[in-house]
């Protein structure tokens, strides 16, 4: 390992003596381990809060509810209010000059711009 | 010296994007971006670990394209336990764990955690930090702590923690509201009599992520060609330096919309490294007269040799010439029944054939000495008349002609066939010269009558004429898909091709159908066989001759370009030029300048309305309604005594101006003359971890941790309803 990798202290190291099980002896080299973790989706659902009082606070319920604010709409492009929409590419512009652009817009761009507001086609 | 300071410490966690560091003091000492990359080492192949924020300069020895940085959390749960050993690893070993007596870190932690963390995550936690960290027996203790302790636990709320710190501090009250927008998510949390009350909390997966990640978008889409600039540390550095969160959304755009002078003071620029290109100096005189030179000499070079190949092939021609003729003089002397057996050797079958072969050479020869083609195109006309003798077969019976004879005939009514037909065309191009002259000299009379007139006229009609040109040609390309220029949107398959290609396809997909039904009668009657005409691919392009606008077209132009000196026609290439424009034009600075107008308020502004960006949730100041009305008990002088303080932390509570703007929105949906303060604290990103510190250090932090005995005997029902007391 070069010097000044060394001096700066990237690495952590391999053995660290305040460890009751090295990071080693938990994951020995060479074995696959496959995966051994839960993504937050499956954490919840493995929590079965719907057994439990409706009143009584969990990660899912504190959630907050959808807006009740309508929505203003602003331009996809500029970030201007948006008073239409081109019913083609479904994006929202504010002026005619915008239109212009997204008229000649390619189509992965009309969807990058609607996947910023997730509103993108996406094929499954 | 540490023992004073660690005398009761506790290792805080935070957010993801927050910080990992020891506690007991009044700042922190380590302080990373708790993220693990674990890349292979170029030179030995070994793959290390390397936790935090390094000098980018020395991951030049590593090979980072396999795996990027990764964080242990899944929005703020922790989720990734071999990822969060990596950081406590590196977080214990930064402050000094150096454990001359292995296998303990003999010291109670307090960790914090999301509002309602799942169990999961939390008995993982409890289990890494038991099993793996200590045991609570073993003597010595690190840091050379003389406290000899069990490893203990305890969670606390980040915002919490901040929320007591500055409530000390009398920034906040006992009763208030707490909202941190954080790195993944925002929370709002009621506290009454200085506890938080988890019914009220509520929680929107919004923070500073998301307006990075937003702004990074809008960049890469609006600067496509400088993509691979916006790194996600230089779009955090830009957004932590330029966005602010507006008052008014609307009127701001509008600012910027109608480019006002406040919009342009308000717009930055970010100037990328650009050099100019070296500007060309134009060509000397000298050189432009040594090119033209150049080229001179070799335009003369090419003249001659054409030249010399002229006069070789006359030559040549002229020789033929003579052989012909003197063979015909020849054969004048030979008698007539020799004539095949002479002519046997030179090739020739008759008399007539060598006439023929002398017409031919002489109007070669004629060609090559460059003799107008007018004269040629006039004895061609000369010998018209005589066109019955030059085809003396075709008026003779067939059936008193022998077979080679019926052969010739054919050749000689085809012959003359085509010269009728040429005939006639040239005849039909006199006439529509004739006619265009007539034409042209009416609009002279006109013009001279009325100049303005006529121009005006002429205009009119060369515009009417050019579009309706212009229309048919689009039609015959795109079928009747008018709105041309957006060449990706929606095209169907009927869409894309013209109306004789569309008859094809539907031809032949029923001819193809037809097949399987019942008896197949196709071909008993003729005009089934007609079908295959119109399937046939020539059919398809349906030019019925020159059209005739395009001619009036091409009158008109040129006729314009006669009287008006300013017009210029409208070329084909006109439709495509705006688009080549850019392409050729040199690159300039300006090119290189990343512009933040918008955009400076536009990122920030999702925090407020997080259904830009898809999430369907209600903004900051919605959720502060959301948490009161959560609130189990109704009680209008608490709700007052809540808005009267309204405490702030957290990064994305950084930008300028969301003070102001909160408070408008909240006011927006409390009753009339609510009082509403908000606060903001001290330091919103600190604040967490001295509020933690402070209470590590007190003597009532023991009395709330559990040990490793707790955890395995009371079960996991117990550590979920487990709760936190931050009333010290």
């Amino acid at each position: 390992m070069e010097p000044e990798v060394i001096q700066a202290e990237l690495v952590l190291p391999n053995h660290l003596s305040f460890k009751k099980i090295q990071m080693y002896e938990k994951y020995p080299k060479g074995q696959s381990r496959g995966r051994h973790w839960k993504h937050l989706k499956q954490i919840i659902q493995a929590e079965n809060f719907q057994n439990y009082p409706p009143d009584e606070s969990n990660y899912v319920n504190i959630e907050s509810p959808p807006s009740m604010h309508p929505c203003k709409k602003i331009c996809d492009i500029t970030g201007y209010e948006a008073p239409y929409s081109d019913p083609r590419t479904n994006l929202r512009y504010a002026s005619a000059e915008v239109f212009k652009t997204i008229r000649s817009l390619p189509n992965e761009y009309v969807q990058r711009y609607l996947a910023q507001r997730n509103a993108a086609v996406v094929l499954k | 010296m540490r023992t004073d300071k660690f005398g009761r410490s506790g290792l805080v966690r935070t957010e993801p994007a927050g910080l990992n560091r020891w506690a007991g003091e009044t700042d922190p000492r380590v302080i990373f971006r708790n993220i693990v990359q674990r890349p292979r080492h170029k030179t030995t192949g070994e793959t290390v670990t390397i936790v935090g924020d390094h000098d980018p300069a020395l991951l030049k020895y590593f090979d980072c394209t396999r795996s990027g940085p990764r964080s242990a959390f899944d929005s703020n749960v922790v989720f990734q336990f071999e990822i969060m050993e990596y950081i406590l690893d590196f977080g214990f070993d930064r402050l000094g764990a150096d454990g001359s007596q292995a296998g303990q870190i003999d010291h109670p932690i307090l960790i914090t955690e999301c509002v309602c963390n799942p169990v999961h995550s939390r008995s993982k936690m409890a289990e890494l930090l038991f099993e793996t960290y200590g045991v609570p027996s073993v003597v010595p203790c690190l840091f050379h702590v003389v406290l000899k302790m069990h490893l203990f636990r305890a969670y606390g709320v980040d915002a919490a923690f901040s929320y007591k710190y500055n409530q000390q501090r009398g920034i906040c009250d006992k009763d208030g509201l707490a909202i941190c927008p954080g790195f993944t998510t925002t929370h709002v949390i009621p506290f009454i009599d200085g506890e938080p009350v988890y019914n009220g909390c509520c929680r929107t997966n919004i923070g500073g992520f998301h307006v990075t990640d937003y702004l990074k978008q809008i960049l890469s889409l609006k600067y496509p060609h400088h993509m691979a600039r916006f790194t996600w540390e230089k779009v955090e550095d830009l957004k932590m330096e330029h966005c602010y969160i507006t008052p008014d959304y609307g009127s701001e755009a509008r600012l910027f919309q109608k480019a006002t002078k406040e919009a342009e003071e308000k717009t930055r620029c970010w100037q990328l490294p650009w050099v100019p290109p070296p500007i060309e100096a134009l060509p000397s005189e000298e050189e432009i007269a040594r090119k033209a030179a150049i080229k001179e000499r070799q335009g003369q070079r090419l003249r001659e040799m054409a030249e010399a190949k002229r006069s070789s092939r006359i030559n040549e021609l002229e020789n033929e010439l003579h052989g012909l003729e003197f063979l015909l003089k020849q054969l004048e002397q030979v008698e007539a029944e020799d004539i095949p057996s002479f002519l046997s050797e030179t090739g020739y079958v008759s008399k007539l054939e060598i006439e023929s072969a002398v017409v031919k050479v002489t109007q070669s020869l004629r060609k090559a000495k460059g003799e107008p083609k007018g004269e040629q195109a006039d004895i061609e006309e000369k010998t018209d008349p005589a066109s019955t003798e030059k085809f003396p077969l075709i008026n003779v019976p067939d059936n008193i002609l022998t077979a080679e004879q019926l052969k010739e005939k054919r050749r000689q009514l085809f012959l003359k066939t085509t010269s009728e037909g040429r005939q006639r065309a040239k005849q039909k191009r006199q006439e529509e010269e004739l006619e265009r002259e007539r034409r042209n000299q009416e609009d002279e009379i006109k013009r001279l009558e009325n100049p303005e007139l006529y121009l005006e006229q002429l205009q009119a009609k060369y515009k009417e004429l050019s579009e309706k040109v212009e229309q048919r040609k689009r039609l015959k390309t795109n079928g009747g898909h008018t709105n041309g220029n957006n060449v990706s949107g929606g095209v169907g398959r009927g869409e894309r091709l013209n109306a004789a290609q569309r008859e094809r396809m539907r031809l032949l997909t029923t001819a193809a159908f037809d097949r399987g039904k019942g008896e197949d009668t196709f071909g008993a009657r003729d005009e089934d066989w007609q079908l295959y005409k119109l399937m046939s691919k020539d059919n398809d392009d349906d030019d019925d001759g020159p059209d005739e606008d395009e001619a009036e077209l091409g009158r008109i132009s040129s006729r314009l370009q006669e009287v008006d000196p300013t017009f210029v026609p409208k070329s084909e290439a006109g439709t495509s030029q705006p688009t080549e424009v850019p392409r050729l034009r040199p690159l300039t600075k300006e090119d290189f300048q990343i512009v933040l107008g918008v955009e400076r308020f536009r990122c920030p502004e999702i925090l407020f309305r997080p259904n830009w960006i898809g999430i369907d949730q209600a903004g900051l100041d919605e959720m502060a309604g959301v948490s009161i009305r959560r609130l189990p008990s109704k009680n209008q002088e608490l709700e007052e005594r809540l808005t009267s303080s309204i405490f702030m932390t957290g990064g994305s509570c950084l930008f300028p101006g969301i003070s102001e703007r909160l408070e408008a929105g909240i006011r927006m949906i409390r009753p009339c003359g609510s009082p509403i303060r908000v606060v903001k604290a001290l330091d919103p990103i600190l604040d967490a971890w001295r509020g933690a510190s402070a209470y590590a250090a007190s003597p009532h932090f023991l009395t709330q941790t559990f040990s490793k005995m707790d955890y395995y005997e009371k079960g996991e029902d117990w550590l979920r309803r487990y709760q936190f007391q931050y009333t010290i």
